[in-house]
């Protein structure tokens, strides 16, 4: 109950993310064999559906721009502030903070990850573990879009009594950067009301909010 | 992050894995039929729609299908195969194929290039 307890964010996330996907190959598996039965072509089970190219770039098209997301969050707020938002450290900060600050090398204390009291290319991996694994996500899940894309794109084109196109051709295609743009678009949009409304406006008991009674220009502050 | 390895991988499987020997069978069978005047067998080698719009009203399949005189196929040159819609250019001739539950049949024969528009085709859907 303790542990349920203490992992109830994460799961509460995997939980709806697992409804979701489910959600989704359904409603998709449903359209797909809408369209097929139009079009004179046998509907496919759910199975066949879920394994196909059409499933698999309407997933990573939208992976991709949630952890270029929060690969840019993580990077950029390293250099860059916002005056009065919690999503930002204060201006003094800028930058990758002292040893002391980050509590690594002779300042780590016997709680510390262990990679983070060592010294050389381990302690800069671990340095930087949050922003690697986000971009490295972010950029397979970009790379099997453009396969799944290419698959799907092709098979769409062939039914159109059209050549299929390369890789090369699909990835710098109008359909894969329209793809791309319009997830990009809403992400980064969502930030920028994350990181300005949280200035003005407060969520009582988040941390993702400053405290209720916060001025509008401290910033950093987490309630 | 295995599991995105893992959907890279299926990704590329979805399109690339599909056995374009099957598809250049059906081209080919479908070619001899015509070539030898057996056109109500390769009328029973097209799409369902295919074959219910290629006559004219009164007309058979076979019929309509035996006026429009199509060349011969030839040698397969090459095939592409994207989930369930395949091309198969033959020497003589282009075709468009679909994979139904009762295997491949043939959506589009006599096609012609049309730069990057549809190919015009004697036969389609």
């Amino acid at each position: 109950m303790k542990w349920l307890k203490e992992n109830s964010l994460a799961l509460a996330f995997m939980i709806m993310f697992l409804l979701a996907v489910g959600g989704q190959a359904v409603a998709g598996y449903l359209q797909f064999n809408d369209v097929q039965r139009a079009e004179g072509a046998d509907p496919i089970s759910l199975l066949q559906y879920v394994s196909s190219s059409t499933f698999a770039v309407d997933v990573t098209e939208n992976w991709q721009s949630e952890y270029l997301q929060f690969f840019l969050f993580i990077m950029f707020t390293v250099w860059l502030v916002q005056k009065g938002s919690p999503e930002s450290k204060e201006p003094h900060k800028i930058g990758a903070e002292s040893d002391k600050d980050q509590q690594i090398g002779e300042h780590a204390d016997e709680h510390s990850p262990k990679w983070a009291r060592v010294k050389g290319l381990r302690l800069w991996l671990y340095s930087n573990s949050l922003g690697l694994t986000m971009g490295i996500i972010f950029l397979l899940s970009w790379l099997a879009q453009s396969v799944a894309g290419q698959a799907a794109y092709n098979s769409e084109r062939l039914s159109d009594l059209r050549d299929p196109v390369s890789w090369g051709a699909y990835v710098t295609s109008p359909e894969f950067w329209d793809r791309s743009l319009q997830n990009w678009q809403s992400e980064l949009l969502a930030v920028l009301s994350m990181v300005v409304l949280s200035i003005y406006l407060r969520q009582r008991g988040s941390p993702e909010s400053k405290p209720v009674g916060a001025a509008h220009s401290s910033t950093g502050v987490e309630g | 992050m295995r599991t995105l390895v893992i959907l890279t991988a299926l990704a590329a499987l979805a399109g690339c894995a599909a056995d374009p020997a099957a598809p250049a069978r059906a081209a080919e069978r479908f070619h001899a039929a015509v070539a030898a005047q057996q056109d109500e067998a390769a009328c029973g080698m097209l799409a369902r729609k295919t074959a219910a719009r290629l006559p004219d009203p009164g007309q058979s399949c076979a019929e309509a299908l035996r006026e429009l005189k199509l060349g011969p196929g030839g040698k397969v040159v090459s095939v592409s195969v994207w989930g369930d819609e395949a091309q198969v250019r033959l020497a003589g001739d282009t075709l468009f194929l679909h994979r139904f539950s009762d295997g491949w049949r043939i959506k589009a024969a006599g096609c012609k290039p049309e730069r990057d528009l549809p190919y015009d085709c004697e036969v389609e859907d």
